[in-house]
């Protein structure tokens, strides 16, 4: 039924290099992405995998407006996107000058329309939701894990009411079982608010655990599309649906990547 | 902390005076029964009784009290105008472009070449020596919280691009805060420059102030003068120094929780 809906993002052949921009250190007409067309619908986790270099962030980052595309649009609620974008790094942007508490409230220093209250009351419903004590607010960032510093880093974000999540390999730098935990919680989340993600990872697994679809990248383009769940729920590791999806992801993968052991 | 380790601590806080303890014994008895040795380089004991009669007199404290305005005045004028200079050019490039020569030949001429020049127009009053604090302080603050605000991490900028703030607010937010320890660094060089500044100013023209004490001394050959003139001069450095290193713990507090 969710097909009958007007997908919430729309990217449409959309074309990138760095020719046009100011950081550009690389010859120009050198295409970073090339006629790259996708839909993203609420409450849906889409997985980009893809080798190094493939332009995955490169996309985020045009979709975040961190980069204007060349040619292309993308729309977000049938706009250009704003503001209600959550962009999460593969290492945290905590300030850490900042108590957790403050890197959280940070959206009421930067957006004045929302109310500190309603934001703080928020702030401890995510919390808990993502098993964190409410005794981290006062502590500074450093003091943290990895795996908490990448939780207040989702929550940060989440505090915008970002209707759409961008994740670059948020979880790549955990351990294993804190990985686990945290992509769990992230699709639990997901399916509850029914905010919509796209998700960069290396990881088949991950993307076999919560996507609901993976997408190859293949050279700045989009090269095929793997359907895994229609519904937000985590399929369990080691079942034979799990295995297969795996199988059939990882055998077009390594064409791309090309040769590994 | 463990016995050991505090017993190690006390041991390293006694060493601490020795090397001065070592010098002035030296001192004592290179000097000791010469005239000629004690008339260049005095002596421990002459020193000390120097310093007791510039302290009953006043002349000492009221030496230091100048000194201490003068410097202090420019230093806080020239850090905190410097600061707010080399943060603000981190809003145009151009402008940074345009300014770079410019504070380079400030920050190139020798400060005593600029104070005839100072003290012809602020008078010699502490007004010119405050001016030639400033100035010799003003270019390092200017330089340090420049190159402080150009160091902001990326990804702190681009979370804030992200999020949609405005360039004001990621100027206070991010940019201001992240390069506070290039201003706390620059006010730790600055407080030596605040020093000499005013000390230049008082050794070319002055009436009261330790560089005033100091040249009227030597003019007289009393070492012992000069040597407590020198001695105060340290002791104020270091009085200021601890005090921003406070300031420092103070501001720096989520580095150390
Ligand atoms: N500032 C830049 N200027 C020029 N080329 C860049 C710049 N940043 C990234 N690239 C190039 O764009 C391509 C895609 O990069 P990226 O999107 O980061 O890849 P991925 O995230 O898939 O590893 C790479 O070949 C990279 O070399
Ligand atoms: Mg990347």
């Amino acid at each position: 039924m969710s097909n009958e809906v007007k997908p919430l993002l729309t990217i449409d052949g959309l074309c990138f290099d760095f020719s046009g921009q100011a950081q550009a250190n690389e010859k120009p007409g050198n295409q970073i992405l090339n006629q790259v067309s996708l839909t993203v619908r609420k409450g849906e986790i889409v997985c980009i995998l893809g080798a190094s270099g493939c332009g995955k962030t490169t996309l985020l980052n045009l979709i975040a407006g961190l980069l204007t595309p060349s040619k292309g649009s993308i729309e977000l609620n049938s706009q250009k996107p704003t503001k209600r974008l959550g962009y999460i790094f593969q290492s945290d942007a905590l300030f850490p000058w900042r108590t957790v508490k403050d890197n959280l409230l940070l959206a009421a220093d930067i957006d004045g329309s929302l109310d500190k209250k309603t934001l703080e009351q928020s702030m401890l419903q995510y919390l808990s939701m993502f098993h964190l004590s409410e005794q981290i607010l006062t502590k500074y960032p450093i003091q943290l894990s990895g795996g908490m510093r990448q939780r207040v880093s989702i929550i940060q974000s989440l505090m915008f009411d970002p209707e759409l999540l961008l994740l670059d390999e948020p979880f790549s730098a955990l351990d294993y079982y804190t990985k686990l935990k945290l992509e769990s919680e992230f699709s639990q989340f997901v399916k509850e608010r029914g905010t919509a993600a796209i998700l960069v990872t290396h990881d088949i697994e991950e993307a076999v655990a919560i996507g609901n679809r993976a997408l190859i990248m293949n050279a700045g383009t989009l090269q095929k599309e793997f359907l895994i769940r229609s519904e937000a729920a985590v399929m369990e590791r080691g079942t034979s649906d799990f295995a297969e999806k795996y199988r059939e992801i990882w055998s077009e993968l390594k064409s791309v990547v090309g040769e590994i052991q | 902390m463990t016995k050991s380790n505090s017993k190690s601590k006390i041991f390293e806080l006694l060493l601490y005076p020795l090397p001065l303890l070592a010098f002035v014994v030296v001192w004592y008895f290179a000097t000791q029964g010469s005239q000629e040795r004690q008339f260049t380089f005095s002596s421990p004991e002459k020193v000390l009784e120097a310093f007791l009669r510039l302290v009953q007199s006043g002349e000492l404290l009221q030496n230091c009290k100048v000194t201490i305005l003068e410097a202090l005045s420019g230093f806080l004028l020239g850090t905190a105008s410097g600061a707010i200079i080399g943060l603000s050019l981190w809003y145009s490039s151009l402008v940074a472009k345009i300014a770079k020569p410019y504070i380079t030949a400030l920050a190139t001429v020798p400060i005593f070449a600029l104070a005839p020049i100072v003290i012809s127009w602020f008078g010699i009053d502490i007004y010119s020596k405050i001016a030639l604090a400033f100035l010799s302080t003003v270019t390092v603050a200017i330089v340090q919280s420049y190159q402080g605000a150009m160091a902001v991490e990326p990804r702190f900028l681009r979370l804030m691009h992200v999020l949609g703030a405005s360039r004001w607010q990621i100027f206070r937010l991010v940019v201001v805060p992240s390069s506070l320890i290039w201003v706390l660094n620059a006010m730790k060089l600055n407080i030596g420059l605040a020093l000499l500044g005013a000390f230049i100013g008082e050794f070319i023209s002055a009436e009261q102030g330790l560089g005033f004490m100091i040249v009227k001394a030597s003019g007289l050959y009393d070492m012992a003068t000069v040597f407590v003139g020198v001695i105060a001069l340290i002791v104020i450095a270091l009085l200021l120094t601890s005090l921003v290193d406070q300031l420092e713990r103070y501001l720096m507090k989520w580095k150390t929780q």
